[in-house]
């Protein structure tokens, strides 16, 4: 039965091959699972057109914990482990505490890889070398103007992604992260624990858990962008806020629902951007509507502007 | 499910557990994974027993690719199709007693239902929004945000950088 099983898969094998090119998603696949499997120390620069800032990222597979440094100025870090992330702040001595709803969050599946050709033409760029190692360029670029494109650089070793940009419809870099140093191997569970003990800090969790938004909805999706979740969380101190999040497969879209009496302030209605990150803001039924993104500002505001409140019939 | 996992590949489940299995195998969640690795794992066994050549690098993703691409070979629209509707659901029927709380927390207070029913305004596409400073709490938003991004996966933690970043930061002040 093994061996029929292997025969048939082997068949879908080609026949997937002649339908996409099996090499460039072959690609991404492989930066899938050097991010999952390599433990490494990383220093790595952001770059958006405001600002550039230097991190290190030290990565500890066995136990699948994560740690990101700030290394200039206040030495802001966050943890990521298997079920929270943490996030250091030490000139305002809070730590903020995120449950992991994510942990059964697909992330970028294998078999997802290949459906993002719907949104998305993927194809091979050249080689070109990054932190002292030969990357190989998978440019996707998309489909329509509803979601930014990227080139990809991973190592050709390894698979390991050492550069990301960000790219908008006139080819523009909107954000680049790259890797400037890279050494994967020899990392111990002591390097990714925080610096910061933070004992008598102030804790802010978020208590985010799954929650049916009762009510809330957009009046029409954005195409190619679908629901994945929905949750309830704190900000900040405690502002009780919905979530709701669309996703195409690599770009996603979180809208904020909160009551505008629990709002410290009424945020001004309209657009802001840090990078690739679109935010757009309004009032929905006495609620403030926030609209953050990895997608062109059309994309965030079109979604800001679908949201809608239906009385739930009881 | 270890026991039936080991079973099925011995070719020695009816059609029902089989399925059943199947259908475990390919689940998105925890046990999906750990049932997964089992298989995994008992193949590498049995291929090394068998002395046979370990397969390539990948293989089981490529396969998985493919059986999401075209589902009806082996599996009609059980492995691919159903699966996704299927987590949705079960996470739906795990959180109603949250959702009660989520309502009170979210449902608008009475007297602004006139507002509720009024349809969304509808901003003709080439309005240019007004430009805003970044919200209070931006950091907050990038936090709760990030953990969903399908990107995450293939660039690691890099991205939460933003969430630490200082214009973020001024702007909360």
């Amino acid at each position: 039965m093994r061996k029929r099983a292997l025969g048939a898969a082997l068949v879908l094998v080609t026949s997937v091959a002649q339908a996409q090119s099996p090499e460039t998603l072959g690609w991404l696949r492989k930066m899938h699972q050097a991010t999952q499997r390599l433990s490494y120390v990383g220093t790595f620069v952001y770059q958006n057109a405001d600002r550039t800032e230097t991190s290190r990222i030290t990565r500890y597979a066995a136990e699948d914990i994560e740690k990101l440094e700030v290394m200039n100025g206040v030495p802001r870090e966050i943890v990521r482990t298997r079920d929270k992330i943490r996030c250091y702040l030490p000139d305002s001595r809070v730590v903020k505490v995120d449950r992991r709803v994510d942990r059964d969050f697909p992330g970028l599946l294998p078999e997802q890889i290949a459906a993002l050709a719907r949104h998305y033409d993927i194809s091979l760029g050249e080689t070109q070398r990054i932190a002292g190692l030969d990357c190989q360029t998978v440019v996707l670029q998309p489909k329509d103007d509803l979601r930014y494109g990227y080139r990809l650089y991973a190592d050709v070793k390894s698979g390991m992604l050492m550069r990301a940009d960000t790219v908008d419809a006139a080819g523009k870099n909107v954000e680049t992260l790259m890797f400037t140093q890279f050494a994967p191997g020899n990392v111990t569970a002591d390097m990714v624990r925080p610096r910061h003990e933070g004992k008598k800090w102030r804790i802010e969790d978020t208590g985010a858990v799954p929650a049916y938004l009762a009510g809330w909805g957009l009046a029409s999706e954005l195409p190619g962008f679908h629901k994945v979740t929905e949750l309830k969380r704190r900000l900040g101190e405690s502002r009780p806020v919905g979530q709701m999040v669309f996703s195409d497969g690599l770009a996603a879209v979180s809208v904020f629902i909160e009551p505008l009496e629990s709002r410290p302030d009424r945020a001004a209605t309209g657009l802001a951007s840090m990078g690739a990150i679109n935010i757009y803001t309004r009032e929905v039924a006495n609620h403030m509507i926030t609209v953050v993104g990895e997608a062109p500002a059309v994309s965030v505001q079109r979604i800001a502007d679908a949201v809608e409140f239906r009385r739930p019939t009881q | 499910m270890k026991d039936r996992i080991s079973v099925l590949m011995d070719g020695e489940l009816d059609d029902r557990s089989a399925a059943q299995v199947i259908d475990a195998l390919a689940a998105g969640n925890e046990a999906g994974s750990e049932a997964r690795d089992s298989w995994r794992t008992y193949h590498l066994i049995s291929d090394a027993l068998a002395k046979s050549r370990v397969l390539s690098e990948g293989f089981s993703e490529r396969v998985a690719a493919a059986l999401a691409a075209e589902p009806t070979v082996l599996a009609p629209r059980r492995l691919g199709g159903a699966r996704e509707p299927r987590r949705w659901v079960a996470l739906a029927a795990g959180v109603a007693a949250v959702s009660l709380v989520g309502w009170l927390g979210f449902a608008p207070q009475q007297p602004t239902v006139q507002v509720a029913k009024a349809p969304a305004p509808v901003v003709p596409k080439e309005a240019k929004p007004a430009l805003v400073a970044l919200p209070s709490g931006t950091n907050d938003y990038l936090l709760a945000h990030q953990a969903f991004s399908p990107r995450m996966s293939l660039v690691g933690m890099a991205p939460y950088v933003r969430t630490v970043s200082e214009p973020a930061r001024e702007a909360r002040r």
